[in-house]
């Protein structure tokens, strides 16, 4: 056992020694975590507002409240632009939408409910149905917080009110009888304008704002609490790649210069070397796991839903990765040729098994194609640990999985460098 | 009794021979030397002897023990390989630490090994820097010490000093040399026929895979090295050349001014022939058969050939 040790602290001190080997195998592994964590983290925040351009045409009192009220709102960025300019936008895909406020917009209740020649207009897309939609509620909401606040105004709904009695007496014809019955209605309204003092008639309008009660209920999600928890496990899988390849390499250098014969005529066996090799290379995957799981939990919070799981998951990645880079020494005689070919292949592995780009993320094809990578698995063990909740009997599949692979990569690598 | 004993050992790799029946004994405390040019087939038997190569046919005996390719028979061995097997990016130190705890040492014993071995390589001073900034003949150096920690009772030594430059090459005979002295047994390979004939008391001549002869160095020279030119410079002439020749035992004497040319097998007692007939000279000039001569005569060809 101490021959043992002595070789795996040897490969670490060799592999320490060189500064592009601890960045391959420490560096690049948390850029990319930190990297791809941000980009997710952005992503899953979504737009912070939608883009939405203004047409003031009828630059009344009314449409200047009415736009800086939309101004007002969150989910909202709007600009203020001309026509030409708010519909270049819309079809270049600048924005979202455009609505344009035309002249009597502001001509009281007029603007609002002519459906003959409506005096708001939105420009989107017609293909973006539920975008126009939210849009029209925002809108209807704004209007309604914006009519709330006239109405607080008596002296405007009195002059409203002379106007529509003015319209009603100019008229002939169809409101005949219902005319006497409208007038009525004004008379009461404007008396009641008169008499009524402030507070009553503020506080029987409420604030004027559409209030609706919120009940926070937190929905019930099995999926990733950050986009770190999806990151990270996949930075481990590069980290671990990195560990690979170096050892591999390694294991082809003692070949060609001599120290792999030096070990092999010394009072020790060639399944002790080979065991010592594997064991500097699990102890640097373990270790790079350490680390990584370090920042992941100091620094960015990652929540480990189940350490034991985790840890489970982590050793059986490593023994599947040791016996990959067993095999990934064969495949050729020079550092260069083992260098080339066995990232080549660690790529497509990782390519395919979602150390590059989440399963979720990818077309049906290629999640079949995964299976046969052992990152895939890796990964998915990983993650049962960190937040998918696996049980232990969940974990067996993943962990089988990645056993067999490791074991048979192992066999083969021997094999192949015993032909060697 | 011999420490290493090889008994028709045969290798063949495809339609290469590379050891064809080679056998020799190697006493203990000799040191013993395998001599032939490259391809003779000294790196297979050495291969064959540390467990790295396992031969068609043949029995091997080291230190009692049949099989090398058992971690514990190469315990007794300590190998020097042809090439520089160390760990560039580690020191000097770190990689006699490695190697010291590979073949079991541990503790005061390997600290004070290590220390040992620095010193018998010159690179006390240099212990903390890392190989890679060592020259070859440092490097040589210490690639020969690493096998020396564990004290090995059988030292295999393949080609210890190619490439080295003349400095090392006499500091790594030095270290042979105290290691002899000491009473290890050393097997001694090389393709250099004066460090076969400085440092080893016998030698096998190999070629293509074949043991051609095997004795004491001057033994080989006299059984097959052939004649020794000599040249003296006379005060005078000889005043009777013929019976000088007779007495010289040669058949042919040249004479040219004051200075004599004859060729002998015996050039030291030629040598002592002269002073006996009172002959007085200035200048001696030498030319006694080495191993390379023994090695053209057996086969026709120059060792470096």
């Amino acid at each position: 056992m101490a021959k043992l040790v002595a070789l795996a602290l040897k490969d670490l001190r060799v592999l320490t020694a060189d500064k592009g080997n601890v960045f391959w195998v420490f560096g690049f592994p948390l850029l990319f975590a930190l990297l791809f964590g941000a980009v997710y983290a952005g992503a899953g925040k979504g737009p912070s507002g939608m883009k939405l351009a203004v047409v003031d045409e009828d630059q009344s009192e009314f449409s200047q409240l009415y736009v800086t009220h939309l101004e007002s709102e969150e989910a909202l960025k709007v600009s203020r632009v001309d026509r030409e300019q708010a519909l270049t936008q819309v079809r270049k895909g600048w924005i979202a939408a455009a609505v344009v406020l035309r002249p009597g917009f502001g001509d009281g209740f007029s603007g609002f409910f002519d459906a003959n020649n409506p005096k708001l207009q939105i420009a989107s897309d017609p293909g973006q149905k539920m975008q126009a939609a939210y849009l029209e509620g925002l809108l209807a909401k704004a209007q309604f917080e914006v009519m709330a606040k006239r109405f607080r105004d008596r002296q405007w709904m009195r002059g409203q009110m002379d106007t529509w009695r003015g319209e009603i007496q100019r008229a002939s014809g169809p409101l005949g009888t219902d005319a006497s019955v409208y007038l009525r209605f004004f008379d009461s309204m404007d008396k009641f304008l008169t008499d009524v003092n402030d507070q009553t008639y503020q506080g029987g309008l409420g604030n004027g704002v559409l209030n609706v009660a919120k009940l926070d209920v937190q929905q019930e999600y099995d999926g990733p609490r950050t986009p770190f928890q999806i990151t990270f496990p996949q930075a481990i899988l590069w980290a671990i790649l990195g560990c690979v390849a170096t050892f591999a390499i390694s294991i082809v250098r003692e070949r060609t210069t001599g120290t792999f014969q030096r070990l092999r005529i010394g009072p020790i066996s060639q399944a002790d070397i080979l065991a010592g090799k594997g064991l500097a290379c699990f102890l640097t995957c373990a270790l790079v796991i350490g680390l990584l799981v370090a920042v992941g939990k100091l620094v960015f919070k990652v929540p480990i839903g189940s350490w034991a799981m985790f840890l489970l998951g982590a050793v059986c990645t490593c023994l599947c990765f040791v016996g990959l880079m067993m095999l990934v020494s064969t495949l050729g005689k020079t550092e260069q040729s083992v260098g080339g070919a066995g990232w080549a292949i660690l790529m497509v592995l990782a390519m395919f098994g979602g150390a590059m780009m989440p399963l979720a993320f990818m077309p049906s094809w290629m999640r079949s194609i995964s299976h046969i990578s052992p990152i895939k698995w890796g990964i998915l063990a990983m993650e049962g640990g960190i937040w998918r909740g696996f049980t232990l009997p969940e974990m067996l599949l993943p962990c089988g999985v990645l056993l067999a692979f490791g074991s048979v990569f192992f066999a083969l690598g021997v094999l192949m460098l015993r032909r060697q | 009794m011999a420490i290493i004993a090889v008994e028709k050992l045969c290798k063949r790799f495809g339609d290469v021979v590379a050891v064809d029946g080679v056998g020799f004994e190697v006493g203990r405390g000799e040191m013993f030397g395998l001599l032939g040019p490259n391809g003779a087939g000294k790196t297979t038997t050495i291969g064959i002897l540390c467990g790295l190569v396992r031969p068609d046919s043949g029995t091997i005996r080291l230190d009692g023990k049949t099989d090398p390719t058992r971690p514990d028979v190469r315990a007794s061995l300590g190998v020097v390989p042809q090439s520089l097997a160390l760990y560039d990016e580690l020191t000097a130190q770190a990689n006699l630490e490695f190697f010291g705890r590979i073949n079991g040492l541990a503790g005061r014993r390997l600290w004070d090994r290590v220390a040992a071995c620095l010193d018998l390589a010159g690179l006390s001073q240099r212990r903390k820097d890392r190989v890679a900034t060592f020259s070859g003949g440092m490097k040589r150096r210490l690639n020969l010490v690493c096998s020396l920690l564990h004290e090995p009772a059988i030292l295999l030594l393949d080609e210890p000093t190619v490439g080295v430059d003349p400095q090392s090459r006499n500091l790594i005979f030095d270290t042979i040399e105290k290691l002899r002295s000491d009473g290890r047994t050393i097997l001694y390979t090389t393709h250099y026929m004066e460090e076969a004939q400085r440092l080893c008391d016998r030698v096998a001549i190999l070629d293509h895979g074949k043991m051609l002869v095997l004795d004491t160095v001057a033994n080989l020279i006299a059984q097959h090295g052939g004649i020794s030119h000599i040249e003296v410079g006379l005060d005078e002439a000889p005043g009777d050349p013929e019976e000088l020749a007779s007495r010289l035992g040669v058949g042919d004497l040249g004479l040219e001014g004051k200075t004599i040319r004859f060729q002998t097998r015996e050039p030291a007692q030629a040598l002592a022939t002269l002073n006996q007939c009172g002959v007085r000279y200035k200048t001696l000039k030498v030319d006694t058969a080495n191993l390379e001569d023994v090695f053209l005569n057996l086969t026709g060809r120059r060792l470096r050939d």
